[in-house]
């Protein structure tokens, strides 16, 4: 019976943080764009949490709150400012987008 | 009595000021302006020389401070300094008011009477300055004003060149004369003339010839001395009055004057190189001016030998005798320059003297002052030039043998240019139609010549000088009237002008339109002619060294400076930044990319990797 060590959290946290960043870097759509994101922010609460328990105080774990609460915000704002985009250009694709150049 | 040499020195600027800014379409006022202008200065030059309260007037300024260092303002007025002055505001007076009549017709009058003002203000600033630097800002600007008036008839070619060629030819010399200003002070510590003459008295081992030749660069530039003599005769292009004034009575003699000014400085070399030099120059200038057909050349060239002599009795130690042929000579040479200038004007500006012939019945006052110039300049007995070149004569005879004989075959061939000037133009037969319309010019012409031929009679007794203007000359003037040999020289002297008159009557008193000298000896006539070839030599090396060393340097900045170091930069700049634009692609999964190479290169950055 293998027993869970926080190298384990460590390593899911890798991998969300990797699978995150992978999903955005390959997505061309602005909302799973967002969701990798999230899956990013929770991949690094996750090693936040996992310091927090380790070094025996609730440093990590206040910093999780407040990584929460941005993220909430951020997700509202960031969908909101999606479905504008979406009214104004038909399309959620990131390649839409490339506006600025030019 | 400084506030009266502060009025005298500002108000010829004044005078161009408000020529320049009210009177520009105007030239009578502007012209009445700068008569009564020089008459001031007249009055208050007289005033200054006559100031029985002080022998010598220092006083000094300060002009600005540059950090600890500063600049001063100051007025020198000692006794040679008086007899420029007079000098330069007498002979400025008259020759303002002969231009009244020479520029009566011209139309830019007020650029003319202006450019005098100017003149005025800056030669006024050399004769009254107390330190180098202020002689040095006035000498520029006497350059200046010689350019401006030079280039007066700007619209023919010969006269463009002519300034151009005064200007650049006179910077060659300043720069050695900056350069010596330079070196004086670092070695003295300081350029005010009173503290120089006691340093050099005190410490006389800090006198370097370099030294003084740098400086006398600036009066070779100036007085027109080998090598850079050319300028002068091409400066004739300017109206005539400007050459008697700036490059025959004034602005030349400035580089004697300043000379004088610093003498405690020469060393025994140097001024045995300045007295060979204007010895040799006296004689070089004389073979010049025996072939020239153009009146004024054959001035400039007799004003450049006489330059020669002044530069030798400097240089034989005798800044007396040089001071006192200035002065005669600033009368008969303005004079001869005015009387040209008479005649000139009378003959609707023909300037070849072969082309006159029998003015003297048509112009006898103009012919009669002439004449004494003549006089005065071949050294006939009892006129002022006898008094002061036979001086300078009798000095070299007793102190520097090879000098002297320069200088006598200059003066044998003085008079015998001065008596061809003066058979050819003024007796025979007229030779054009201009000639045979001359007449005498109006007494604003013909007065000053009166004036100027008194005082080319009278200008030699210096023991009618007042006492004022003569205390700088009796020193030397005494030792030469003790010297051995004066008889002698009194024979010699005569057998000189009586040499050119009675060479001069035979060869030139019946000519047609062609000199004698080029059929009877024509060889000569051609070496004379070419002036030994200095402005073909001179062309020679900028046309030919000069100019290629110029193209050279020129590739050389266009390669290293502009090119590679100016470009080069630039260029780097724009390369770095067209490889960083290769990455603005606007597209997020480019910049997302960018990112976490960002991340992984911080990462192995902060986890110490590359150090290993």
């Amino acid at each position: 019976m293998l027993t869970i060590t926080p190298y384990h959290f460590l390593i899911l946290s890798i991998l969300l943080v990797g699978v995150g960043f992978l999903g955005l870097l390959i997505r061309r759509n602005i909302l799973l764009m967002l969701m990798s994101l999230e899956l990013m922010l929770n991949g690094i609460n996750i090693a936040l949490i996992t310091f927090s328990r380790v070094g025996n105080n609730l440093d990590g774990s206040i910093f999780v709150f407040f990584i929460m609460t941005v993220a909430a915000a951020e997700v509202a704002v960031g969908l909101a400012l999606l479905v504008a985009l979406f009214k104004k250009r038909r399309s959620v694709l990131s390649d839409d987008m490339a506006l600025l150049k030019n | 009595m400084v506030s009266v040499a502060l009025c005298m020195l500002f108000l010829p600027l004044l005078s161009a000021l408000v020529t320049l800014l009210f009177l520009r379409k105007n030239g009578s006022f502007a012209s009445l302006l700068s008569v009564c202008t020089s008459g001031a200065i007249l009055i208050m030059a007289l005033s200054l020389i006559f100031d029985r309260n002080a022998d010598t007037l220092a006083w000094d300024t300060t002009w600005f401070q540059l950090g600890g260092w500063e600049l001063r303002f100051g007025f020198l007025i000692d006794a040679p300094c008086r007899l420029l002055l007079f000098v330069v505001a007498f002979v400025g007076f008259l020759i303002h008011v002969f231009s009244l009549g020479y520029m009566g017709d011209d139309s830019a009058r007020p650029r003319y009477f202006g450019g005098l003002s100017i003149f005025m203000f800056s030669m006024l600033g050399i004769t009254l300055a107390d330190n180098l630097i202020m002689i040095f800002v006035f000498w520029e600007l006497v350059g200046f004003s010689s350019y401006l008036l030079i280039a007066h008839y700007f619209k023919t070619d010969e006269s463009a060149n002519a300034s151009r060629k005064a200007f650049i030819v006179n910077r060659i010399g300043d720069f050695g004369f900056l350069i010596g200003i330079i070196l004086t002070y670092w070695v003295y510590g300081t350029v005010n003339l009173n503290e120089l003459a006691d340093l050099a008295d005190f410490s006389p081992s800090l006198a370097t010839t370099t030294l003084c030749l740098l400086l006398a660069c600036g009066f070779i530039g100036k007085s027109a001395q080998f090598p850079l003599h050319v300028w002068l005769p091409d400066a004739m292009a300017g109206p005539t009055p400007v050459s008697a004034l700036i490059h025959a009575a004034t602005m030349v003699a400035a580089g004697v004057y300043l000379l004088i000014r610093i003498d405690f400085l020469f060393t025994e070399d140097a001024l045995g190189l300045i007295a060979f030099m204007g010895g040799l120059m006296g004689l070089y200038a004389g073979f010049c001016a025996l072939v020239q057909r153009d009146i004024k050349k054959i001035l400039a060239y007799s004003t450049l030998s006489q330059l020669g002599y002044m530069a030798a009795a400097f240089g034989m130690g005798a800044p007396g005798l040089a001071l006192f042929h200035l002065t005669t000579h600033a009368f008969f040479k303005a004079l001869m320059f005015l009387g040209s200038g008479s005649v000139i004007y009378a003959c609707h500006h023909e300037q070849d003297i072969f082309k006159y012939g029998g003015l003297r019945k048509r112009m006898p006052l103009t012919a009669i002052t002439f004449l004494i110039g003549v006089f005065a300049i071949s050294g006939v007995n009892f006129f002022s030039g006898y008094f002061s070149k036979d001086a300078i004569l009798l000095w070299a005879y007793n102190f520097n043998l090879p000098v002297f004989i320069l200088l006598y075959a200059g003066a044998i061939l003085t008079s015998i240019y001065m008596f061809r000037l003066y058979f050819v133009s003024f007796e025979g037969e007229s030779r054009s139609e201009y000639a045979q319309g001359a007449k005498e010019n109006s007494i604003l012409m013909t007065g000053p010549l009166i004036l100027l031929g008194i005082l080319s009679i009278f200008g030699g007794y210096f023991s009618i000088y007042p006492i004022e203007l003569g205390s700088f000359l009796r020193a030397d003037l005494s030792i030469s009237d003790a010297l051995p040999n004066h008889m002698w020289m009194v024979v010699l002297g005569t057998i000189a002008w009586v040499v050119g008159l009675l060479f001069s009557r035979l060869t030139y008193s019946r000519v047609s339109n062609s000199d004698p000298l080029s059929k009877g000896l024509p060889a000569f006539f051609e070496i004379c002619q070419s002036r030994l070839f200095f402005d073909e030599i001179y062309h020679f090396f900028i046309s030919k060294i000069y100019d290629p060393f110029c193209r050279f340097l020129e590739v050389m900045e266009l390669l290293f400076v502009s090119g590679l170091m100016v470009r080069g930069s630039a260029g780097l700049a724009a390369l770095l930044s067209i490889l960083s634009k290769l990455g603005y692609s606007g597209r997020m999964h480019t910049y997302v990319f960018w990112f976490l190479l960002g991340t992984v290169g911080f990462l192995i950055y902060s986890s110490g990797l590359i150090n290993q």
